[in-house]
């Protein structure tokens, strides 16, 4: 009885609104199969699993979300505000550098009636937003409404290896509130993206800075990334430091302390460079620029630039001042740091020794604690090698995956998930050089060599090649490679 | 009902204690004038405010071994302040001195001046053989009275002491006992089999009195120089094909040698990818044990304190591209390993050098222990890597920026710790002597710190002239006595 009435209620709520033109009718729900490979057997899938998210008509009868809520996605299903249908559709473009994708549907009659959404500025601090999304705990639409707590760069978790600029609100922000808009006064003023454990009443969403460079970036057709200019910026705030640069003793001026492996930025750059203005703005002696009110990293204006685009710079050089165009790039030397999406794993198996790149991804199949439980040398490998000796760096570290049993490696008991170092005395650069190391063999043993302390194993050749099929036959492995 | 159970249980109780406390026996009269309880006050160095100091105090066992001569385990008497000595378990304390100590072996021979504390006393003998057949019994002095604990023999494994890497051959013992491994001796037939020195959930690890004889007798001779190690690493042959690929001809036995240091090479002409047969007649086999007659299977690293000292030299049979050969491979000492991350001095003091602030440590193992008990996950990974990587003649130590004390001076370096320093004013960095040579002989208005390539902060400046004005300010504003401490030890 108390029921039923609970539900009349609901509905009758609902029936006045569907009068009025509010954003929600543009607000999309979001059903995603998913199903993400296995990173030590990279052939296979995990389970199915189904999730759900939001997003929201824009511009071109498209869709925006967020990259997580599509990525690895099998099968995408989109429903709209109080229509049961669903609809299927695909992803147009994503980036999961800043978590964000655009989708298309298929059928065209599903844009029928609904409104693009327009985008607002960045939202004032202590302002109100309201969100918009399908989140966990019931089946339709949620509203949350918050205050907008702080605007500072945070680490966007999808990729695992980047930080942009976010906005930080109280407003409750739940799985499945995921890619859905935040609004204020009918603009969307962000795209809700993540949470943060262990604080309470803190959501964060993706401001229209980041939001309107992404659609920018997709103009032309592709999307190349987030941009940075390859330095790393330190706050420079000690007075002996500031004197021995012959700096004024003022609050403007970070130092370059080291430079990332990038051209443009090696040419551009050196240690002890101190940038005083990027673009429009000054920048403050603890690296961050005032932008739109906020201060916020630096780092902020280079990845506001579009890939190759350059910036006007002022540095701070042997005691002058001087004018340099600086260039913002996409970078993709750290890849395998991040977390990867929607390109499948590599790997090459032979006689049941899978072959691996090392990545995030993969030290990510020892559980949890992969920082506990995997050895140590694959961690210094893929975190500290390429920084601190570039000379001995790999451009692509393998990793011995694992080992699918057989009498011919059976009594390998020396190396499983360690770092190769050569294998036929061919030093292992790539994944390439693994599959040219066995297959240019001509001794009667392979040799395989692992990293630190040249621990090392043998197989016999003639019964690793006889073995070679039947193997991949009995694990159910399509192909021995995928290079 | 609860009351009932309540009583049931106490009375079980005090049958197992009655069960596991032996009753005074002749035997146990003999063991009280044996015993004897050492009161050790010691300073205690905190690693990461490496400056103060704290008083502990521990209390142990020792049993009299000899004329004079008390033994009992190192474990907490480095850095030791004042040793009293107290024999059957009641009375009087006499100060006593060491005579000899040994860390690495985990051994100290204490002695006490005064004749008068010897009357009474009667040394106990060190069992020769393993033969574990009877009753085993812990003992220790508790309140007076000499507590003894039946203990059960697990097994010998082969491990290495807290201060030393060094393998040795040690006595695991189950025993329902709180609060030992502080050189608790176990008996059996009268004889001491071993001294108990730590303890983990229920399994008790003690060094077997053969191990403890073979030192005590070579210090007599005068031949003991130390545990020596094997400093080369071997890998097991469990995989026919490698021992078919080293040619080896027979049955599979033998483990790979699969790295080896350049001087020991030169040296013994061991090399890698040599297959070890056998060491001092011992065979090997592919897992890499040998068969000891006194404790069983062991591993092969016990053969380098098994009756053999660093300097002593280790008869190693190899094959080598098919051929049999025979190698006098001479031991090193296992305090002499170069390791990035030493253990510190024993009984030194911890190294610090203060420069404005800026807290400046060596890179050792009890600056990581500082970490806590899960130390290798807790302390930062860079640091704990060290472990893994080898010094070299240009860089044999580390190092560290281990944190900053804020005063105006490093403004803006607050936040700065755990780095690795390479440079300073130009000049390479390994051990803080360098670090304070650098700074003396830079005639530069500024101090330039280079650290170590990485995501961290890699450099800072200090003002030269301000130093010695922001060293006094920090020292009297953190308490702190010195602006340095160096290694006695070193020059």
């Amino acid at each position: 009885m108390l029921r039923n009435l609970f539900y009349l209620i609901l509905l009758s709520a609902l029936a006045t609104d569907v009068l009025s033109a509010e954003p929600q009718r543009s607000v999309i729900q979001i059903i995603t199969s998913t199903q993400e490979p296995d990173w030590d057997s990279p052939w296979r899938f995990d389970a199915v699993r189904r999730s759900g998210g939001t997003g929201f008509v824009i511009k071109g009868k498209k869709i925006m979300t967020n990259a997580h809520v599509v990525s690895w996605a099998r099968q995408i299903l989109v429903r709209r505000y109080q229509d049961p249908r669903p609809y299927v559709a695909r992803v147009l473009f994503v980036a999961h550098d800043c978590d964000l994708a655009v989708l298309e549907v298929e059928d065209a009659r599903f844009f029928d009636g609904l409104e693009a959404l327009e985008f607002g500025d960045l939202p004032q601090v202590r302002s109100t937003v309201v969100t918009y999304g399908y989140p966990a705990g019931g089946e339709q639409i949620s509203y949350t409404r918050g205050v907008v707590s702080r605007i500072e760069v945070q680490p966007y978790a999808h990729a695992g290896n980047r930080s942009s600029l976010a906005v930080q609100t109280d407003a409750a922000i739940n799985p499945g509130n995921s890619g859905g808009p935040v609004v204020q006064d009918d603009l969307v003023v962000g795209v809700a993206f993540q949470g943060m454990q262990g604080l309470e009443n803190t959501g964060f969403f993706i401001p229209p800075p980041v939001i309107q460079r992404f659609l920018k970036d997709i103009e032309d057709g592709t999307y190349d990334g987030l941009t940075m200019t390859g330095i790393r910026l330190v706050p420079l705030q000690n007075p002996a430091y500031r004197i021995f640069l012959k700096l004024p003793d003022n609050s403007l001026g970070a130092r370059v302390d080291s430079l990332l492996p990038i051209p443009t930025a090696q040419k551009a750059f050196r240690k002890d460079d101190v940038l005083l203005k990027v673009g429009q703005y000054e920048v403050g002696s603890d690296g961050t620029v005032l932008y739109d009110g906020n201060r916020v990293s630096a780092a902020v204006v280079f990845q506001m630039a579009q890939q190759g685009e350059s910036l006007p710079a002022k540095l701070w050089r042997d005691g002058k001042e001087i004018d340099m165009p600086v260039s913002s790039v996409v970078y993709e030397g750290d890849r395998l740091v991040g977390n990867q999406y929607d390109s499948l794993p590599r790997y090459f198996v032979y006689a049941g020794l899978v072959f691996t790149p090392l990545s995030m991804d993969y030290l990510k199949t020892f559980g949890r604690n992969w920082r506990d439980s995997a050895n140590t040398e694959l961690i210094y490998e893929l975190f500290y090698r390429r920084a601190e000796s570039p000379e001995t760096a790999r451009s692509e570290p393998v990793v011995l995956a694992s080992v699918l049993v057989h009498p011919v490696n059976a009594n390998l008991k020396n190396a499983s998930r360690s770092l190769v170092d050569k294998i036929n005395g061919i030093r292992i650069d790539s994944l390439a050089d693994v599959a040219r190391a066995f297959e240019s063999g001509t001794n009667t043993h392979d040799v395989i060599e692992f990293l630190p302390n040249h621990a090392f194993e043998t197989l016999d050749r003639t019964a690793a090649g006889v073995a070679n099929a039947e193997i991949l036959k009995t694990y159910s492995i399509p192909k021995d490679r995928r290079l | 009902m609860k009351i009932t159970i309540r009583f049931l249980t106490m009375a079980i109780l005090t049958l197992v204690c009655t069960g596991g406390m032996a009753a005074v026996s002749p035997a146990n009269r003999t063991l009280e004038r044996s015993i004897v309880t050492l009161d050790v006050t010691r300073k205690l160095h905190d690693f990461f405010l490496p400056w103060s100091k704290q008083v502990k105090t521990v209390l142990k066992s020792g049993i009299v071994v000899g004329p004079q001569e008390i033994l009992t385990t190192a474990d907490g008497l480095e850095n030791r302040t004042l040793i009293r000595l107290q024999k059957g378990g009641r009375g009087s304390w006499w100060n006593a001195e060491i005579k000899w100590i040994d860390y690495p072996a985990n051994l100290a021979i204490v002695t006490v001046a005064d004749g008068k504390f010897w009357s009474g006393l009667q040394p106990v003998k060190l069992a020769d053989s393993m033969n574990l057949s009877g009753e085993l019994q812990i003992y220790r002095w508790r309140s007076g009275n000499l507590e003894a604990r039946k203990a059960e023999f697990n097994r010998f494994t082969v491990g290495s002491g807290e201060k030393s890497d060094a393998a040795r051959v040690q006595l695991e013992l189950g025993a329902e006992i709180d609060q030992v491994g502080f050189s608790e001796p176990v008996l059996m037939g009268g004889k001491v089999i071993g001294l108990i020195y730590s303890r983990t959930e229920k399994v008790c690890a003690a060094l077997p009195s053969p191990f403890i004889r073979s030192i005590l007798d070579a210090r007599r001779r005068g031949t003991y120089q130390g545990l020596g190690y094997f400093d080369f690493t071997w890998q097991p042959a469990e995989n026919p094909d490698t021992l078919a690929f080293l040619k080896l001809p027979g049955d599979p036995r033998g483990v790979v040698v699969i790295d080896v240091p350049k001087q020991s090479e030169a040296q013994s002409g061991l090399k890698v990818r040599d297959v070890i047969l056998q060491i001092d007649g011992f065979d090997i086999d592919i897992q890499g044990d040998y068969l000891d007659p006194q404790y069983g299977h062991l591993i092969l690293e016990n053969l380098s304190t098994r009756n053999k000292w660093a300097g002593d030299t280790v008869r190693l049979r190899i094959s080598r591209e098919g051929r049999e050969q025979e190698i006098s491979y001479r031991m090193p000492k296992a305090e002499d390993a170069a390791k990035f991350v030493p253990e510190a001095e024993f009984d030194g003091e911890p190294e610090y050098l203060i420069v404005g602030g800026l807290v400046f440590q060596p890179l050792s193992k009890n600056y990581l222990r500082r970490w806590g008990q899960d130390w290798k996950r807790v302390a930062p990974f860079r640091l704990t890597y060290f472990q893994y990587e080898n010094p070299s003649d240009e860089r044999p130590a580390v190092v560290i920026l281990s944190q900053v004390l804020p005063d105006v001076y490093n403004v803006g370096y607050q936040d700065a710790r755990t780095l690795v320093l390479e440079r300073v004013n130009g000049q390479p960095v390994s051990r803080l002597e360098d670090l304070e040579k650098a700074l003396k002989n830079s005639t530069n208005d500024f101090h330039v710190f280079d650290f170590q390539n990485g995501d961290t902060l890699q450099r800072v400046v200090l003002d030269a002239k301000e130093l010695e004005a922001a060293n006094s300010r920090v020292l009297q504003r953190y308490g702190i006595e010195n602006i340095h401490a160096f290694s006695a030890a070193k020059e």
